[in-house]
């Protein structure tokens, strides 16, 4: 195959009120891995949506080969041979691996699907990838990354020109992200153009050719990944950050509210000790993957434990459900708030009053009027925008419905709040607002666990950070003395 | 300029509010056409005794369908209720024939099986429940085989036929009495209202009812909110079953026997009120107060059409008809709102 290049000129993408991609000229071109890498928002997936044609860009233009590309449809990317690898499996589990990669054009012979030939070409193509994976196996029975490598050979089997791998690791243990690595090398070594999109800087060294940085929609730049060390990679992502700091009136007070003991869920996390003190924020800086979310869940009691026990007010949890946990007086806000925080389908008034049912009933029979002071109460201090307390839950903006799930929790009086990545997806003056209301419940003396990707946001709101990488505290630092790239060092160290 | 546009703004508005009234209410007025429409049609059909006989033939499944309305809005299903009112009937019949002539008073022998029925409706609707919460087992699938077994344990009991005319006289009335004469209103009309009123009251009024409701919304929201999802859904399934015991009381109670074949195929009908009455078959919305209309509303046009003398096949597809535009009616309304 001779050599392919894709590349953009001066592409722009603007969304009302913020611009995506910002004049991005950037090319890739064939033989090598093409890393891009940048924090969340920081545009790669926009990019990546623009090849894939599922976004028009507002303006500029895009070339294969010097051939200036248009898409209407997502479809018409796939004939131009771009294909994207999403993270998210769109394999069907009941059928075979060579069905899977030819599903919907099987080879046929005399009307009927010519089985041989299915399995050989499957094969051959398995054999490309240099994977031993037999094509007759079924999907459900195959591991995490054969899944994802029998993606990946699904996409090879249209002829590529380019491949976009979205993240093709972030549900892989780590053994097996050698093995998907000899298949993303194969097709290298094919005459792809590989895109590779990333989070975990410690695996470029391994697979990457090329590094491009983007940052706030803007090109950073692109460099040689032979030629830049892991600090360098991550200041052109941060930036000089100015971090924006709490109040300082925010006194965490002596006495310990809640201790965590030894906890540990096989597979998840392991051994985890911490103390929290009255009226403090504690942060639990983590990468995707890092355990941080099963941490929560296995405080909150949601999901089970293995080991170890959670102290709140002296009192010990060994084998937690949030029931007990609600008693005791702790709340969780979980990251999928739609799934997960909220009963969409039900008011707003409903969704204020989920968790502090036993509070606003007299016993088993409910009381209205309470209700709704306990409802209009939240909607007041947590400035949540309503057209109507009866209105739908479904009708809010992602920021209000956030502070739905928050104000749900805060009207069960909790002493300690869980909040598992309580800004992801909502804008920026909801987010600032979520603080606002984390460092006013600090005040009055509740205490937080504040889990996040955005590591700004933990060194502006919490008291103290601790580091949680796989599944282990390897550290704990306070927000005053670091910087964002050290914090980002902290969290990738050693992996 | 302005005024006319903010005239029609504000006319706009009203009809939008005009229409969603008219939206959430159109059972009601659908049913008062209806009333309307077969009071000048159909002879006989605004009666005291007509409105009585409608009110009692509904009433055996409309008891059932208040319970199903909690456990559909709870997002379970329960197709074992047909099964459980013959079984109702036939345990009490089958031991007041058998345990008289032991010397046990008549009496006593319909109280217990009375309560032997609550007993296996109070465990059939924990198991139903336990396994749907705790193995996952829809309720779906556990309850179909309950049908099934529950059919034969009633068939078994009665020996395969009827068992008449063992019932104490009281337990006839259940089914069959009037309150106020030969021309009153019926004992199972009355338990109906009874009925709907308590599960009226527990669905709106108590923090089981706001249970299932979340549950029935979003369970695993629910759950991380701190509700006790197992508990409320081995609630809902243990209260249908309840409500499939008092109408198997009272069906056999009407026609004085007690048989395997009761309720057979009832708990399409059920569900169908349930869905008529707008309740949503994804769980989480619906009211008591819709699947009492759901109730009327199939009471008076299956009676109007018998009125009117419609072939009772065509009955059927009107039925079928009814309850697919109520389903369209329904999902559009969520659609309007969300």
């Amino acid at each position: 195959m001779s050599a392919q290049t894709i590349r953009t000129d001066q592409i722009t993408k603007d969304y009302p009120g913020t611009r995506a991609l910002d004049n991005i000229s950037v090319s890739f071109d064939s033989g090598k891995v093409h890393a891009l890498v940048g924090k969340n928002g920081s545009g790669k997936s926009t990019l990546v949506k623009i090849f894939s044609g599922a976004l028009k860009p507002t303006s500029g233009e895009f070339y294969l080969n010097d051939e200036k590309l248009h898409f209407n449809l997502t479809g018409e990317a796939y004939e131009k041979g771009i294909v994207s690898v999403y993270q998210e499996m769109s394999l069907v589990p009941g059928l075979s691996v060579a069905e899977n990669i030819f599903l919907g054009r099987l080879p046929q012979k005399y009307n009927t699907i010519d089985w041989h030939r299915t399995y050989q070409m499957a094969g051959q193509l398995l054999q490309k990838m240099k994977v031993e994976i037999n094509p007759r196996e079924m999907v459900s029975r195959l591991s995490m990354w054969q899944s994802q490598v029998v993606e990946i050979t699904k996409a090879l089997s249209f002829n590529p020109k380019v491949i976009m791998l979205d993240e093709p690791t972030s549900a892989l243990a780590q053994n097996e992200v050698q093995s998907l690595f000899e298949a993303v090398r194969a097709l290298r070594d094919q005459g792809v153009i590989v895109i590779y999109i990333t989070h975990k800087l410690q695996e470029l060294p391994q697979i990457a050719d090329t590094v491009t940085v983007l940052r706030d929609g803007r090109l950073i730049g692109t460099v040689k990944m032979s030629d830049v060390e892991h600090k360098d990679i991550i200041h052109m992502m941060f930036g000089e950050v100015k971090v924006q700091s709490r109040p300082r009136d925010i006194q965490v007070q002596d006495d310990v509210v809640m201790e965590v003991k030894g906890l540990s869920r096989e597979g998840w996390y392991q051994d985890v000790s911490f103390k929290l003190r009255r009226g403090e924020i504690l942060g639990i800086a983590g990468m995707l993957g890092s355990g941080r979310t099963e941490l929560l869940q296995g405080i909150f009691g949601s999901e089970p434990v293995q080991k170890g026990e959670v102290i709140v007010e002296g009192k010990s949890y060994k084998k937690a459900n949030p029931i007990k946990m609600k008693n005791a007086g702790v709340g969780l806000t979980p990251e999928n708030r739609k799934k997960e925080g909220l009963i969409l389908v039900h008011s707003i008034i409903d969704n204020l009053c989920y968790a502090s049912m036993n509070l606003t009933a007299d016993g088993w029979v409910e009381n209205k009027r309470r209700r709704n002071t306990f409802a209009e109460k939240q909607v007041e201090e947590l400035e949540i925008k309503v057209p109507e307390v009866r209105a739908l839950c479904s009708s809010l903006s992602g920021g209000n419905q956030q502070k739905v799930v928050v104000g749900n929790w805060l009207n069960t009086n909790p002493k300690i709040m869980l909040y598992d990545e309580p800004s992801r997806g909502i804008d920026v003056n909801a987010k600032q607002q979520i603080f606002e209301i984390m460092w006013a419940q600090a005040r009055k003396g509740i205490s937080t666990v504040f889990v996040s990707t955005e590591l700004e946001e933990l060194l502006e709101v919490c008291h103290r950070i601790l580091i949680l990488r796989h599944g282990r505290i390897v550290g704990e630092v306070n927000p005053d003395d670091v910087n964002v790239n050290e914090l980002y060092e902290l969290c990738m160290r050693g992996d | 300029m302005d005024l006319s546009g903010a005239i029609a703004g504000k006319l706009s508005l009203n009809q939008k509010k005009i229409g969603l009234f008219l939206l959430d209410h159109i059972m009601e007025v659908f049913l008062i056409a209806l009333i309307i429409g077969l009071t000048f049609r159909a002879h006989g059909f605004m009666t005291w005794e007509n409105w009585m006989n409608i009110l009692r033939s509904n009433s055996l499944k409309g008891v059932i369908a208040l319970g199903m309305t909690m456990v559909i809005i709870g997002y379970q299903i329960d197709l074992s209720i047909g099964s459980t009112v013959a079984l109702a009937g036939v345990i009490v019949a089958r031991l007041c024939r058998d345990l008289p002539p032991m010397g046990i008073d008549l009496n006593l022998a319909a109280v217990i099986g009375m309560a032997l029925s609550f007993g296996v409706a109070i465990m059939m609707g924990w198991l139903h429940g336990t396994l749907a919460h705790k193995a996952g087992m829809p309720s779906f699938i556990a309850t179909l085989a309950s049908k099934f077994g529950l059919y034969g344990l009633a068939a078994i009991l009665s020996g395969g036929y009827p068992i008449a005319n063992q019932f104490p006289d009281w337990f006839n009335q259940i089914g069959g009495g009037r309150i106020g004469g030969a021309n009153g209103i019926p004992i199972p009309a009355i338990v109906l209202i009874i009925s709907f009123l308590i599960i009226l009251f527990i669905m709106n009024n108590t923090t089981t009812g706001r249970a299932v409701y979340a549950v029935g919304g979003n369970k695993e929201s629910a759950r991380l909110s701190g509700i006790d999802v197992g508990k409320t859904t081995i609630i809902i399934l243990i209260v249908v079953q309840i409500m499939a015991v008092i109408s198997g009381f009272m069906t056999s109670g009407q026609v004085m026997a007690g048989s395997y074949s009761f309720g057979n195929g009832w708990e399409l009908d059920v569900i169908a009120a349930v869905i008529i009455g707008g309740t949503s078959f994804n769980g989480g919305i619906g009211t008591v107060w819709g699947t009492l209309l759901g109730i009327v509303f199939m009471g008076v046009i299956t009676n109007g059409m018998t009125l009117l003398n419609f072939d009772i096949y065509v009955q059927y597809i009107v039925r079928a008809v009814i309850m697919a535009l109520a389903v369209l009616v329904s999902s559009y309304r969520a659609k309007v709102k969300a």
